[in-house]
């Protein structure tokens, strides 16, 4: 299991965090706020003073009730939103703007409508420059990959929603970003088709070990995923707690469903978020 | 109000002030006698209206357009929602109504004048025919629209199916009626004033064309500027009335999408 | 083709012949004398003789030079505003109050000053076809643009593209489809107007033909540049129809 070291800590003191990163940080987020102007002259403060460091290779999620701002988060390191205080960072470097070392997937697939599957996939691999003739065989490879070989010439709109997704990913991987982020991916999908989602992108992840930032709101399919899970309350929003997943990799769902650690993760994480009563 | 919202509200005003001064530039700078100033084209603008002549013959043309728009209201809006509702009906008009689309409706004035003279019958007849098709058209989204679980449950509750039609059609599709009618209403106002350029019997649009006739190009310019003015009033204050009868339905924005 | 699918061509052929035959039997039961309705038989007898005569050929042509050079001009003029209008608040500022005071104006009161300062000739029927086609154009286009999904951006963007690409890459095609509506509605537009002008003050064009046949009381021949008029429409909205069908194949519902 790929060892993951991660600080949060509200109170951070003057103490630079460059003092205590390790070697191989992938993001950090550095009091991190966010504020939105609201009607008016009120505002409201989406993310309070947030602070983390997410190791190259980790799989991590970001559970918390709806309006906590996690995808809020996510999106100012997918660079799509300036954070009103604080800078994130990505492999050290500042965040000002969205790149193809950071590779968003939507809960809403966001699929260019007007290219065919083979089209959405090769988009990112023309847009780096790579030759049609090669960003076709690496977009077939892709579409193999994702289980989506034989749909390259169908439209988005022909295809089932856990396909879509698929497709989404594929186009995201095709760019080959050294981190994935992930905004509630599966949300959208039935009970089954997320299952084999899950199963097929821990697959993909034991093999490529991107860093994946994984926002939910199912505990269990953060416990199930992640290497840790971040827990955050709203009003403001803030990180909670931090839980280390200490299951062994490769993960068999089988395996889990009947493990008393599993279900331990998941009944202390329910208990964490139901102690905030900010689920109202 | 803040200042920004007064802008806001006065930005119609500004954009007026800014075609007239583009205006008053370009016609001093061609300087030609059939290209007054906008100046002198407001400056015409009271010796039209006060002219009783004039004044009768403009309001005439008004209650023309009124009568044959709400004529056309009232028989494009049932027969829209029906057309919405029952598959049948909205294939026995679909067809007829896609070969009249393309017909300019003020192009059978000479056609009808022929048949029923230059009286206000043949003049509301255009009205009427020019107004009908985006008002039905208008009509049969809106109520194709309706959710047929919204009819369901009113079917559960015993509403009859004309019933229906009138407690739950209607009022759902009505913000997609309005914007049928605001259209109709510009367009009611375009094929009077055409109708009267080509009959040239009477109306704004003949003494914008007799004017043309005796080269009296600062009448021909304020009465394009009365007209203008005609439209632009007739539609805020529709959209003024439309807000207010569809207040719980979110407006797309503040544009008006006249002819859709 | 299905039974229903029949059953509805069916039903929809039903008002325009029994719309036939209501003409010619109000000229076969003698309400209307021929000098005042001719009847169908004639007109379509007349269109077709007429069609392959020069002068025809020469009124259609010139009809079509103005429609489709004035819609041009809008759909160039109204995709690229309304573009520009979506994606700069300085230009939406300019254009909103500006579309909001002349979208509602008769723009055929426009023709006289437009006379007067183009002339009698192409360029004054051309720019009033423009002015009345442009702004459903336009408007279509700034919803639809304006309307783009947000994580499409943000896609395209995580992908590597620069900002000034965004625009043409993903905010032109996904508001394809409302510039196409738009279009459809310029064009049916675009045909009244032509049609409008040249009745006003032409010397050629389909509808100087018919102001000519009312003047000499030649009923059979002012029907023909009507019936004329209405097939050239049907024609244009089946070809932008396929066009949209083509352009289109990859969004859900068209």
């Amino acid at each position: 299991m790929q060892v993951v070291s991660l600080r949060s800590d509200a109170h951070a003191e003057s103490e630079p965090l460059s003092g205590r990163k390790p070697a191989s940080a992938m993001i950090e987020i550095d009091h991190v706020s966010q504020r939105f102007q609201t009607s008016g002259k009120q505002s409201h403060l989406a993310l309070s003073d947030i602070n983390l460091t997410i190791d190259d290779g980790a799989f991590v999620s970001i559970l918390g009730p709806s309006g906590c701002g996690k995808s809020t988060l996510l999106y100012i390191v997918g660079g799509f939103v300036q954070p009103t205080d604080g800078v994130a960072k990505v492999k050290g470097k500042a965040i000002t703007g969205p790149g193809p070392d950071r590779g968003p997937v939507f809960q809403e697939f966001a699929l260019f409508p007007w290219k065919n599957v083979l089209g959405n996939v090769m988009y990112g691999l023309r847009q780096q420059g790579v030759k049609k003739a090669e960003a076709e065989a690496r977009g077939r490879k892709l579409l193999e990959m994702v289980g989506l070989k034989g749909y390259e010439n169908f439209y988005p709109k022909e295809l089932s929603g856990g396909m879509k997704q698929r497709v989404a990913i594929a186009r995201t991987l095709a760019y080959d970003p050294a981190v994935l982020l992930m905004d509630e991916p599966f949300g959208a999908l039935d009970a089954h088709t997320r299952t084999r989602l899950q199963n097929d992108l821990l697959d993909i992840w034991d093999r490529q070990r991107k860093t994946v930032l994984f926002v939910t709101h199912s505990v269990e399919e953060a416990v199930y995923l992640s290497d840790k899970v971040i827990v955050m309350s709203r009003s403001p929003g803030s990180i909670k707690e931090i839980v280390d997943i200490d299951l062994p990799r490769p993960r068999k769902r089988a395996d889990l469903l009947l493990d008393a650690r599993f279900q331990k993760y998941i009944v202390d994480i329910e208990k964490m978020i139901d102690d905030g009563k900010d689920h109202l | 109000m803040t200042a920004r919202g007064v802008l806001k509200t006065l930005s119609p005003l500004f954009a007026c002030i800014g075609l007239l001064c583009v205006w008053q530039i370009a016609s001093l700078r061609l300087d030609t006698e059939s290209f007054p100033t906008a100046l002198e084209a407001i400056k015409a603008i009271p010796s039209i209206l006060g002219d009783k002549g004039s004044l009768l013959n403009i309001l005439d043309s008004i209650r023309r357009m009124a009568i044959g728009l709400v004529l056309a209201v009232m028989f494009s809006i049932p027969l829209g929602l029906l057309m919405g509702r029952i598959k049948a009906v909205a294939a026995f008009f679909n067809p007829l109504m896609m070969i009249i689309y393309p017909v300019p409706k003020a192009a059978l004035m000479p056609i009808i004048m022929l048949w029923m003279g230059v009286g206000d019958v043949s003049k509301i007849l255009v009205i009427f025919l020019g107004v009908s098709l985006p008002i039905i058209y208008h009509a049969f989204q809106g109520s194709k629209a309706v959710e047929e679980k919204m009819l369901w449950s009113g079917a559960a509750m015993g509403m009859s199916a004309p019933m229906r039609m009138l407690r739950i059609v209607l009022p759902a599709a009505l913000p997609e009626i309005l914007t049928g009618c605001r259209t109709g209403l510009v367009l009611a106002l375009i094929t009077m004033i055409t109708s009267e350029m080509i009959a040239r019997q009477s109306g704004a649009g003949n003494i914008l064309f007799n004017s043309l006739d005796m080269a009296q190009y600062d009448t021909v310019f304020a009465m394009i500027l009365i007209i203008g003015a005609m439209g632009i009033v007739f539609d805020a204050a529709f959209e003024k009335l439309r807000l207010s009868l569809v207040r719980w339905s979110q407006p797309r924005d503040d544009m008006p999408l006249s002819f859709t | 083709m299905t039974q229903t699918r029949i059953n509805s061509v069916l039903l929809g052929i039903t008002p325009i012949v029994l719309f036939l035959a209501l003409w010619q039997s109000l000229i076969s039961f003698g309400f209307a004398p021929t000098s005042l309705l001719p009847p169908p038989g004639a007109v379509f007898g007349k269109l077709a003789k007429d069609f392959f005569t020069g002068d025809f050929l020469h009124d259609i042509a010139a009809t079509l030079i103005r429609l489709f050079a004035g819609f041009g001009i809008a759909v160039v003029v109204g995709v690229f505003i309304g573009l520009a209008a979506a994606v700069s608040p300085a230009v939406n500022a300019v254009v909103k109050p500006l579309v909001r005071v002349l979208a509602p104006i008769p723009k055929i009161a426009l023709y006289p000053a437009l006379l007067l300062i183009l002339g009698f000739d192409h360029a004054s029927k051309i720019t009033l076809v423009t002015a009345d086609a442009l702004f459903p154009i336009l408007l279509s286009t700034y919803y639809g643009a304006s309307m783009v999904e947000q994580k499409l951006i943000w896609s395209a963007m995580a992908a590597g593209t620069p900002r000034w690409q965004i625009l043409f890459k993903v905010v032109l095609p996904a508001a394809m489809p409302s510039i196409l509506t738009g279009c459809r509605i310029g064009l049916v537009i675009s045909c009244i107007v032509v049609f409008l002008a040249e009745m006003i003050t032409s010397t050629d064009g389909l509808g100087h033909m018919l102001v000519q046949a009312a003047r000499t009381f030649q009923t059979v021949d002012m029907f023909v540049p009507l019936i004329m008029i209405s097939m050239l429409g049907l024609i244009l909205n089946s070809l932008l129809h396929w066009l949209r069908s083509y352009l289109l194949r990859g969004f859900p519902e068209v």
